[in-house]
């Protein structure tokens, strides 16, 4: 117990607090159905129609229905945990966690939004393609590489944000 | 100081680059003794509150198997995707090892703390699958032998080990153990003069 009191002294031990709390916060929000009928399953559609807009400009085919993303060669449907969310919400909670000045937080929360959107369609589009080209590969791709990608992608916008806002003024 | 800062900033990026399929490498040689280990440990666990013991949990390919001895053969069954449970073992170590001077300060140990720590979330998060399995789709023996406290319960703790903890313990972990290395990295306290 002590030593849990001496690590939550120290800047990490306020840093990963403050993280968890924010997390939590977030996370039960999103698991509350009016939030996940009102706010993330259109948030899913929205991303499967930024993906469609993406694979349009490639000459693709495709429809969105809801959350599913379909052309005569394949489809995918976007669930919860694709959507983009988990990595939008990992950097949003590190940046509120972190110690930064007010301007800052919201200039790297707009831009990490932006910046999670723009990686997400990437994802869709190669996820897609694979789809097309290597079915066999889809679920390795999906679940191995692009989620692991999506958290080391989360991480390092926050790094890169800390590294330019994160100043010793914040402490 | 501001050239050292630079140095450890971009050795950062250069390390995160093998650190990457470093992890992935380890991930897929030890996947397979992994993944019967942790049906082997979520069966013995979720036997250990049972009577009689009946869970199974059996390795099939990447999928646990998921079902009970006093049913059926043809009963429910479910298969649930173990890469999908311990993937996050490779953004973990992945930015572990491209901290430079990780190994600093008991690194070692804390790698080991951190990996024990994602391995329990991974054994509990099976756990869990099973449990909101039995709870809630095995038709008249689900709702006999599970309330709609049970239920909810083991629903919430799938949700929350399955999408927030599997997501965000990398970030946690390695911000928490490797804290003196990731403040320096993104400037809250000076770079140390050791070499990484």
């Amino acid at each position: 117990m002590d030593k849990l009191q001496a690590f939550l002294a120290t800047p990490a031990g306020r840093f990963v607090l403050r993280y968890l709390v924010a997390l939590g916060i977030a996370f039960a929000l999103m698991a509350l159905p009016p939030v996940n009928e009102h706010v993330v399953n259109p948030y899913t559609t929205f991303v499967a129609k930024e993906g469609a807009l993406a694979l349009r400009l490639f000459g693709e085919a495709v429809t969105v229905k809801e959350q599913i993303l379909a052309s005569p060669r394949f489809a995918v449907a976007i669930f919860n945990g694709c959507n983009g969310l988990e990595a939008i919400l990992i950097f949003a909670c590190g940046v509120l966690a972190f110690p930064a000045p007010v301007r800052p937080k919201l200039l790297g929360l707009a831009m990490g939004f932006v910046g999670i959107q723009v990686f997400n369609v990437v994802r869709i589009v190669a996820l897609y393609y694979t789809g097309v080209f290597r079915p066999q590969w889809f679920s390795a791709a999906h679940v191995l590489v692009w989620q692991s990608l999506v958290i080391l992608f989360a991480v390092s916008l926050w790094v890169i944000w800390a590294q330019r806002y994160g100043t010793s003024k914040a402490r | 100081m501001a050239r050292a800062k630079r140095a450890k900033r971009s050795a950062f990026w250069r390390r995160l680059r093998w650190s990457l399929p470093l992890a992935l490498i380890l991930w897929l040689l030890f996947r397979p003794a992994y993944n019967t280990f942790l049906a082997f440990a979520a069966e013995k666990l979720c036997r250990l509150f049972e009577n009689p013991p009946a869970t199974r949990v059996v390795v099939q390919e990447d999928k646990a198997v998921i079902g009970r001895d006093d049913m059926r053969t043809g009963s429910g069954w479910l298969g649930y995707s173990l890469t999908q449970i311990h993937f996050n073992l490779i953004p973990a170590l992945a930015l572990i090892l491209a901290l430079p001077g990780w190994h600093r300060n008991e690194g070692w140990q804390k790698l080991v703390w951190a990996v024990c720590i994602l391995v329990a979330s991974h054994l509990l998060g099976l756990v869990w699958h099973v449990q909101f399995f039995f709870a809630t789709s095995l038709g008249p023996w689900s709702a006999a032998n599970y309330g709609p406290i049970a239920r909810n319960l083991f629903g919430v703790l799938q949700y929350l080990f399955d999408i927030p903890l599997t997501f965000t313990l990398p970030l946690l972990l390695w911000a928490a153990f490797y804290w003196d290395q990731v403040s320096e990295l993104v400037g809250l306290t000076p770079p140390t003069a050791s070499r990484s």
